[in-house]
């Protein structure tokens, strides 16, 4: 007999399903890459270029000569410190001056006065004239003499891309044309002047050109790239990728449950012909066949529909995201995202219902004769099983940047689908159990959703997981994000106070108190750089972190303290006032890990001319996005405190106060005031970003919800018309019959509800301890939307799409 | 109009479906009556229209012509909602496959018409039933693990749950094996004759056409004999 008039029943669904996997993948991949390149570009700003290089000595043309060959662009900038006369008095600032290139990345925004509208440059100053700081204000539209040049002291500059890169030793800015440098005489030997070369260019361009500068980079010289420069935006950067895979790959995992729960439907619906065709000797092996044939065009068809599908939801995010970034995103032209939209279609697709299949082509021909229950094998359970565990691995490996975390998303998924089905079913059971010999229709609806022929247990375990994964997305979007900026409280402090003097230090505390202005405790800092490890020189050490070396060569600003500062965490040995080593370090954790340190090493740091030793006790975690005085190495008193040092000190000093900062910097000049509140409303903007972008994803997540939905619902339809039309037949009323699918639809959505935000709040303590180091809250209004939310929807599109029932006919009984 | 003393009348009563080749003709002029405590069997070919003949008795369905009286109320005025009320308590269904509610145990599935007509001591009453029908021991098993002839024998208790005044039986006995049916049909007659209840059967059996007060033979959508 051909098989060509046969056809895949409801089919449809398992369609739908493996498009929106599809559509999902490619989507994902496109837009992850194009929000990668944005936020590259972004964190690239405060930079004002991709790569920089820093030196104490001038260039020569070989670095310049090199990039140009490359194709990238290349700028120029010389900083030194200097003093000016400002209303007569001495004033240190921190010279720059630029090319006209500059910035290569970002812009410059400028205003005539501190009322002003601010506007962007293209370029920083002409030949002659100057930008200054708002702190120098007073001066604008007046002359103003550096060195021994005269210049126009022409508007006030309000943003620089890369100010911050050394947040310790900024000094008011004053910036002006490189071509004016030479004529202010500042420039001599023996001047402490600090290069930058800066490089923009393609992401591949960049990174060949930082391969070739690391071999060729000469002694003194330093690469900086967004990794080593900021780590507040890199802690902000790394948070924010994590987010975006999590949430990819729970939507995902949602898609995936609607192609196992579809293809199980579909299967089942296929059984009564499989049986016919099997009754009329059609072989199990040419059936398989067969339905392998249809799930390769399924897969075809799909593939091509959930491309295009992908494809086309770009376009929505970008007019979504464009408002939020006002930019464009960068076009991503590559094939890479639609290949491995396909595969993952495949692995998704084949993984979950081709065992189902190939179960169905062994319905008994008996059947066609007589209900014979298909019993599954032992190693037919475990095929599905493997084949099913293998499928989501298999996509998680390919989709995942973080593979603990895809170790731990896939062990969420299997204990969902393993422990799910057997705590339902107990459930129901219990609730049978309780409820004996009560009312017929709770008895009723309970043995409907025990009855293991619907595979009730199991559609509610699929759709349990769904809105477990839908959960979870919620409490990265909401929760995490938000206990993230809970972590920057109101109370942030807005300036640093730095390079004060230690005779200063009282006085200055003084100052601050009186004007009840909030202040962190006071840090010194101890210039040192990293000599040894271990007795080995750090030049000499083959570091295996890839940003080993040049964390190593940093300047480190060391302090000490007595107390653990705020938002630090022993993560190992101890602290320092718990030992009593008079040479200790405390490191951080990401410096450790790119230095290879462990609990024990020693530590050689050259202070000036004088070196001190001392072995590491313990290792902290930092958080780094807290705005407050952060360290990478803390030592103990007794080992620096007689060191050459400066103290600094945060502080929240708002408007009322603003006028009192000239009478501290009159009384203490040395000080200087460093704005950081632009800084801290870029990671914001970055953090805002990533919300709006998670947003979309859980659109997606909502369409696999909604066909989970529909299968599920579908899959008991036939048995809920034959009751239906039993219960007509005994006199039941519409309103009975709507009060039964009600109910059942209420009961199921209450457990569904209830487990789901049982497991997504264990899955949310999980993911935020462990991968986003955030502290996890209790959240009551999860187990609120969880319960609502599935009792409201089930009950809805239960009630909705099971409406026909309502009006059968009790004749169905007699004829089914 | 119908008699005091009939339990269902039928009067010319017709019923015609569509299909697509156009109306098909499933019954033609049926007039029937059935007293009360009368047991009346049905016979006829597949396809001879007994079983729309047994729906349109029950209302499970409306004719498309003619008159059908169920207890005294006349069926072709009523929308289904109200000919559910007429069924509810006082009219039982054995059917040919059982149609038990899956998951749930014996006692419960007795239960359903009663809790259904809101009758109350409904367990009591569903006790009582499957003690008659012999299977008080299985009263808290689940259907599906009953064999066929046990199923039928929870059908047969829900259908006498309700102390019905008419039940119908649609092949009753077809899914059973020889012995089993016969002891069916017993304990269905028993039941009946303890009852008091009328009894509508549509059945094949040669054994249970002759059990009948009155056995009726159909083909082609009428009545052969009476």
């Amino acid at each position: 007999m051909k098989l060509k008039h046969a056809t895949i029943h409801s089919y449809w669904l398992m369609f739908v399903a493996t498009v929106i996997t599809v559509a999902i993948v490619t989507s994902s991949q496109l837009v992850t890459n194009r929000i990668s390149l944005l936020l590259d570009r972004q964190a690239s700003e405060l930079l004002a270029a991709d790569l920089v290089v820093l030196s104490s000595k001038k260039f020569d043309s070989e670095y310049r000569s090199a990039a140009l060959e490359q194709g990238l662009q290349v700028s120029q900038s010389v900083s030194l410190r200097t003093a000016v006369f400002i209303d007569d008095e001495p004033q240190l600032v921190e010279l720059k001056a630029v090319d006209g290139a500059y910035p290569l990345r970002g812009k410059l925004e400028r205003a005539h006065d501190v009322t002003a509208q601010r506007s962007y440059a293209e370029q920083g100053p002409s030949v002659g004239e100057v930008w200054l700081d708002s702190k120098l204000g007073s001066i604008i539209s007046q002359d103003l003499t550096i060195g021994e040049q005269n210049f126009a002291a022409s508007w006030l500059l309000t943003y620089e891309p890369d100010r911050g890169g050394a947040i310790f030793n900024l000094a008011p800015r004053v910036l002006m044309n490189i071509k004016d440098l030479a004529q202010t005489g500042l420039v001599v030997p023996g001047s402490r002047v600090r290069y930058r070369l800066m490089f923009a260019g393609d992401q591949a361009d960049i990174a060949s050109f930082k391969t070739w500068l690391t071999t060729n980079l000469k002694p003194g010289e330093e690469i900086q790239d967004l990794e080593n420069a900021r780590p507040e935006m890199r802690s902000a950067l790394e948070r924010t990728r994590k987010f975006f895979a999590l949430a990819i790959v729970l939507t995902l995992v949602i898609a995936m449950a609607a192609i196992a729960i579809t293809a199980r439907y579909t299967a089942n619906r296929e059984a009564p012909k499989i049986a016919m065709l099997r009754a009329f000797g059609i072989s199990q092996p040419s059936l398989f066949k067969y339905y392998l044939g249809q799930l390769g065009r399924l897969w075809i068809a799909a593939t091509a529909v959930g491309v295009i599908l992908g494809w086309a939801t770009q376009f929505p995010l970008q007019w979504a995201l464009d408002g939020w970034f006002g930019k464009t995103l960068p076009q991503v032209y590559a094939l890479r995202p639609y290949f491995t939209a396909a595969v993952v279609g495949l692995l998704a697709l084949a993984g979950f219902s081709l065992p189902y299949l190939l179960n169905a082509t062994a319905t008994p021909p008996m059947q066609v004769l007589r209900t014979v229950v298909n019993r599954r094998s032992w190693s037919r359970g475990l095929l599905m099983t493997g084949s099913a565990i293998t499928a989501v691995f298999c996509v998680l490996v390919i989709l995942m940047q973080s593979s603990l975390l895809a170790i731990a998303v896939l062990g969420i998924v299997l204990a969902c689908a393993f422990i799910l089905p057997l705590i339902l079913g107990w459930m129901v059971k219990l609730l049978l159990v309780s409820s004996r010999r009560r009312f017929w229709l709770r008895q009723y609806l309970l043995s409907r959703l025990q009855a293991s022929s619907r595979g009730a247990i199991y559609v509610m375990s699929g759709f349990s997981l769904v809105l477990i994964a839908i959960l979870l997305i919620a409490v990265v979007k909401d929760e995490l994000m938000g206990e993230w900026q809970a972590q920057l409280p109101a109370d942030i402090p807005n300036y640093f106070l730095i390079n004060i003097r230690s005779s200063d230090v009282a006085g200055v505390e003084e100052f601050l108190r009186q004007r009840q202005i909030e202040a962190s405790t006071p840090y010194a800092l101890v210039r040192a750089r990293m000599a040894q490890i271990n007795g080995v020189d750090v030049d000499k050490i083959r570091f295996s972190h890839p940003r080993g070396s040049h964390s190593a060569t940093h300047t480190f600003n060391i302090t000490y303290a007595d107390a653990l500062p705020v938002q630090n965490k022993i993560v190992a040995g101890y602290w320092l006032s718990e030992n009593r080593d008079p040479a200790q370090f405390s490191v951080e954790e990401g410096l450790a890990e790119r230095l290879g340190l462990k609990l024990g090493d020693q530590l050689t740091m050259t202070v000036g001319s004088k070196t001190l030793q001392a072995s590491v006790t313990s290792i902290r975690s930092v958080l780094w996005e807290n705005f407050k005085p952060n360290f990478f190495l803390i030592a103990n008193s007794e080992l620096i405190a007689e060191m050459p040092q400066t103290w600094l000190l945060s502080a929240l000093i708002r408007d009322q106060h603003k006028a009192d900062l000239k009478q501290l910097l009159q009384r203490y000049p040395s000080i200087t005031l460093l704005d950081i509140s632009e800084l801290m409303a870029r990671v914001q903007a970055i953090v805002d970003k990533a919300t709006v972008a998670l947003q979309f994803f859980f659109l997606f997540a909502l369409a696999s919800a909604t066909i989970v939905l529909l299968a599920a619902i579908q899959t008991g339809r036939h048995e809920r018309e034959v009751e239906s039309s039993l219960l007509r037949a005994l006199g039941a009323h519409t309103s009975q019959l709507y009060r039964v699918h009600v109910l059942e639809f209420t009961l199921m959505g209450a457990l569904i509800g209830f487990f789901a935000a049982a497991i997504a709040s264990m899955a949310g303590w999980a993911v935020s301890v462990y991968f986003f180091d955030i502290e996890y809250h209790f959240s009551a209004s999860l187990w609120g939307y969880s319960l609502v939310s599935a009792c409201l929807v089930l009950t809805l599109a239960g009630t909705l799409v099971s409406r026909r029932v309502y009006n059968i006919s009790p004749m169905k009984i007699l004829r089914s | 109009m119908a008699e005091n003393n009939l339990c269902i009348a039928l009067k010319q009563v017709g019923k015609t479906v569509n299909t697509p080749d156009g109306e098909l003709d499933i019954l033609n002029n049926i007039s029937l009556d059935v007293k009360y405590q009368e047991a009346v069997v049905i016979k006829g070919a597949s396809g001879s229209g007994k079983t729309t003949l047994l729906g349109l008795m029950a209302g499970l369905d409306q004719a498309s012509s003619g008159e059908v009286v169920l207890l005294g109320q006349n069926l072709a005025d009523k929308n289904e909602e109200q000919r559910s009320s007429i069924r509810a308590g006082k009219v039982g269904f054995v059917f040919q496959s059982f149609h038990l509610v899956k998951g749930a145990n014996a006692l419960q599935n007795v239960m359903l018409p009663l809790e259904l007509g809101a009758i109350e001591n409904a367990s009591e009453l569903a006790a009582t039933s499957l003690q008659q029908v012999g299977l008080e021991a299985k009263a808290y098993t689940q259907v599906d693990h009953l064999s066929g002839g046990e199923q039928q024998r929870v059908a047969i208790a829900r259908a006498f749950a309700t102390r019905p005044t008419v039940l119908f039986a649609d092949e009753p006995t077809g899914n059973l094996d020889a012995t089993t049916g016969r002891q069916i049909a017993d304990l269905m007659f028993h039941l009946r004759d303890q009852s008091g209840t009328t009894l509508v059967l549509v059945t094949h059996e040669e054994e249970l056409l002759q059990r009948g007060d009155r056995q009726i033979l159909m083909e082609s959508g009428r009545l052969l004999a009476n």
